[in-house]
């Protein structure tokens, strides 16, 4: 633990500070005044500095991660031009209080740990910061209840207001420099020492407002109460903005948009902090909206803050600075009064039971925004909508992917979505995806022509582990454009050196009409791979269509299946397909007797980073761009939000 | 592939937002070389009707405005609708609890009015009349959003207009809240895009790029009690932009 070690009377402080902003190497930031409140803004004259300030409107997350920052610059007259956006300058921030240091070590956790966030992790390295402790503490806060009024690490030097002076504590080398080459201090004499002993040992006495709960027991009390009725009673009167996230220090998700100027010659690609309050948050391409209800969207914040986070990190995502009380017209967004009110209905032992746990190895190295340049050297249309596109990475490296992984693929100016890969691993630079024409991104995708570049990043996510599957029998059910990527698993397990690892195939694919139908052609060439079945249907047939095959929806196939042949205690079924399709398959799967170990699915969400950030595609405590796409049944289990 | 063509129309309405498009100055140039304008009354005497991009500006007041604005819907692939008056019918509605006679003899008296001009009806916003493909909202416009829409459709992109409330924005800008300070304010039922313009500058968000929340929502009401306001005062303060058929959905 750091000790202060020296002080600096009022008046050398504010030499000091002035001394910073005069050297111009640095932006130098501090609390001000904006009529009663306070906000963190560059400061001109060490004078407008209030140290003596409650709380800020927003925190200082938004010099670390700004609230518009560009990702990239593209150029739309080249054939693929994307560069990363300059630095800003390095920054001093003076008078972080103690909350708002641990936020920003929580954050660290989700930007730096796994896929470093490069544009953040440079701003960490050349922002200092001058931590200041509370000396009014605001009557919305309950930081003591969280343990975060005081912190012993966190800052390159601490200021305590001690009467007339502040002592320092000096946390780190960069501040101890900074200080001597700035400041007049004096070595701190036992009585000042005890002064700031004896403020921080008071403090907690100063809130007015405490958790009932422990924070280490928010986890358990949320397991307990998923359906409570009280997510339903506050939410109702929820206006839906998501002032409490925007506000939050521990909230980093965001959205990634691509703005080009008038010009349409050149644009950017930046990020803006986003706010899971919003209904359009899980808003996918084809238009559906996963937690649709705002009571969901309300729990799923508390979930976040007090069960998600705690079983992926190991801490409670909340600092208690109280700030989404303020910020929150119909104050419904104080966790101090939810888990107050929680607290009366009991507890249950929580194991991160929404939270699937996975040593996903980080797959692009440096840069996580860049995406390489690919060239589009086929393309085949599968239907009206359906198109199959066939890659090429210009840096001529293979993508390395496993069949089930996907890749974001960027049309510059546009936008960027994700593609399950369909194509087989291959040790070539090229591979295809299919995509059906529903949002901005696959519009402009059906527009472009062979030789036209557009962006990868990937492969991402977790595919199908086909080394665990052989000498098994296989099932595979899709429906609609879920053979995009079920075809890169069928075509890997048909291939000639693959076939013999695995017992039995059979392959279910249903399509809403027969001019629906994709992949025909390849299809007609599994059935006559040896030991496969492969059964079809279309959900509807008109009159005109010609289809000689089955109608009905994709469960009528189940019957077909040659269960005598299925060892079915060792058969592997993987099932993708449009969100409403799992639940019925997986029930007919349950009653021919497949585990649900056994049972794999794709899941479909926004996966707008793909690196386990932006909070996109999370359902429950799980990132589907992380721990996903792929799943087993036994891991969805405790998973309301998998199959909503 | 060739420039889209762009014909910007005008119906009731104080063309503040062809003003805003005129204001790109140095910037119409950019504009010019991305689209043909081949129709714009306020800036320019050269007319076409052959466009692909008709956008409309102004409320639909009289039978002969509807048979004008169809008649540009069947030329337009692309129709969008420009500022208050053209989404939400804006001001321009406000007349809308008169009869037509009541309004004609309060502005003009007793004097003789010409039967087809002054033949009126109750003001309607664009898509009252005829389907709109996209909206660029506000009173006026926000120029960032009409190039953001412009440049989209350009590249052949559907423009997202937000549909999240005023205070998203309001936040980000880090305004202290108009409710604190005491004023009434309906940033959190009013569609953002607008930066929080009237808020930043301190003065209470007005509604005019259309209300996201009906004043009858549970929670609307739940708000505005809590700060010491009526349904009916709420109903008011709403009429300004908002009293059209289309302004509430």
């Amino acid at each position: 633990m750091n000790h202060p070690t020296h002080t600096i009377t009022k008046k050398e402080l504010a030499v000091f500070v002035n001394n910073l902003i005069a050297d111009k190497t640095y932006d130098v930031v501090g609390p001000q005044a904006k009529g009663k409140r306070f906000v963190f803004d560059t400061l001109e004259n060490a004078s407008d500095l209030r140290l003596d300030h409650d709380v800020t409107i927003l925190p200082p997350k938004k010099y670390f991660l700004p609230i518009c920052e560009t990702l990239l610059h593209y150029n739309l007259k080249k054939a693929f031009d994307a560069h990363q956006a300059a630095e800003d300058k390095p920054r001093i921030i003076i008078g972080m209080h103690p909350y708002d240091i641990i936020a920003l070590q929580q954050t660290d956790k989700v930007y730096l740990d796994y896929q470093k966030d490069d544009f953040y992790q440079k701003r960490r390295h050349s922002t200092i910061i001058i931590g200041a402790d509370i000396e009014t503490v605001s009557d919305r806060s309950f930081a003591a209840s969280m343990e975060t009024h005081t912190t012993n690490d966190g800052y390159d030097l601490l200021l305590t207001a001690i009467g007339a002076s502040y002592a320092v504590t000096i946390g780190t080398g960069k501040g101890k420099k900074l200080l001597e080459k700035h400041a007049t201090t004096k070595k701190i004499t036992p009585a000042d020492l005890k002064k700031v002993t004896d403020k921080r040992t008071r403090l907690p006495s100063k809130y007015k407002r405490t958790v009932k709960a422990r924070k280490e027991d928010w986890p358990k009390i949320l397991a307990a109460n998923h359906d409570h009725a009280i997510w339903a009673e506050k939410s109702d009167r929820c206006m839906e903005c998501s002032s409490c996230t925007i506000v939050c220090p521990t909230c980093y998700c965001y959205d990634v948009r691509d703005d080009t100027n008038l010009n349409l010659k050149d644009g950017e690609r930046y990020r803006t902090w986003d706010g899971c309050m919003l209904k359009d948050f899980g808003r996918i391409g084809s238009g559906e909206v996963f937690r649709k209800d705002v009571k969901e969207r309300y729990r799923h914040r508390f979930y976040r803050k007090g069960n998600y986070i705690p079983a992926r990190y190991g801490y409670i995502a909340c600092v208690g600075c109280g700030r989404c009380g303020i910020a929150c017209l119909p104050d419904i967004a104080d966790p101090c009064d939810v888990f107050n009110d929680l607290s009366r209905f009991g507890q249950q032992p929580d194991t991160g039971r929404y939270y699937i746990r996975r040593t996903t190895k980080p797959q692009e190295k440096g840069v996580i925004h860049i995406p390489r340049s690919a060239t589009i050297t086929r393309i085949q249309r599968l239907t009206t909508a359906e198109t199959l596109y066939e890659l090429e990475l210009d840096d001529k490296k293979p993508l390395g992917h496993k069949p089930g992984q996907f890749v974001e693929i960027s049309v510059l100016g546009v936008g960027e979505a994700p593609f399950c890969v369909s194509s087989v691993p291959s040790p070539t630079p090229v591979f295809e995806i299919a995509v059906r024409k529903v949002g901005n991104v696959t519009t402009k995708l059906a527009a472009l022509s062979v030789g036209d570049k557009v962006g990868v990043r990937g492969p991402l996510g977790v595919g199908f582990d086909a080394k665990a599957y052989e000498k098994k029998d296989l099932l595979f059910t899709s429906g609609g454009i879920g053979i995009f990527p079920m075809r890169s698993l069928i075509n890997y397990v048909l291939a000639p050196e693959n076939r013999p690892k695995y017992k039995s195939i059979t392959i279910l694919y249903g399509a809403k009409s027969p001019a629906e139908v994709l992949f025909q052609h390849e299809i007609d060439q599994w059935k006559k791979v040896d030991n496969v079945q492969v059964e079809q249907t279309v959900d509807r047939c008109d009159k005109t269509d010609c289809w000689i095959g089955c109608t009905g929806l994709i469960t009528t196939l189940f019957p077909r299946v040659d269960t005598k042949k299925l060892d079915i205690r060792n058969t592997i079924a993987v099932v993708i397909g449009p969100p409403i399709m799992y639940k019925f398959v997986i029930k007919c799967l349950q009653t021919i007797g497949v585990t649900d170990e056994h049972i794999f699915v794709s899941l479909e969400r926004r996966m707008k980073c793909g690196v386990a950030k932006c909070g996109h595609c999370q359902m429950n405590g799980v990132y589907v761009c992380k721990e996903g796409p792929v799943f087993s049944n036994a891991e969805l289990q405790n998973l309301p939000e998998a199959f909503e | 592939m060739s420039k889209p063509r762009i014909a910007i129309f005008d119906f009731a309405d104080c063309e503040g937002c062809e003003l805003q498009i005129a204001n790109l100055e140095e910037e119409l140039l950019d504009l010019i070389s991305i689209v043909d304008v081949v129709s714009f009354r306020e800036v320019m005497k050269e007319h076409s009707d052959d466009y692909d991009i008709a956008i409309i500006e102004g409320s639909i007041m009289r039978p002969m405005d509807e048979e004008r604005l169809r008649f540009i819907r069947s030329h337009a692939k692309i129709l969008v609708a420009l500022g208050a008056c053209a989404t939400i019918g804006c001001v321009n509605t406000l007349r809308n609890q008169w009869t037509p006679e009541e309004v004609k003899k309060e502005v003009y008296g007793n004097a003789k009015l010409n039967d087809t001009l002054f033949n009126i009806g109750p003001a309607k916003a664009i898509n009252e009349v005829v389907p709109v493909d996209y909206y660029i909202h506000g009173c006026p416009i926000d120029l960032d959003e009409f190039k953001a829409v412009v440049t989209a459709l350009a590249l052949g992109k559907k423009p997202e207009i937000p549909t999240y409330p005023v205070c998203v924005e309001c936040k980000k800008n880090e305004n202290i809240c108009q409710y604190e300070l005491g004023n009434f304010c309906l940033g959190p039922i009013t569609r953002a895009g607008c930066k929080a313009i009237c808020p930043t500058h301190n003065s209470p968000c007005d509604g005019c790029r259309g209300i996201l929340k009906k004043p009858e929502t549970e929670c609307v009401t739940d708000l505005v009690a809590r700060y010491d306001l009526t349904y009916e005062e709420l109903k008011q303060r709403c009429t300004l932009f908002n009293s059209g058929k289309e302004a509430c959905k």
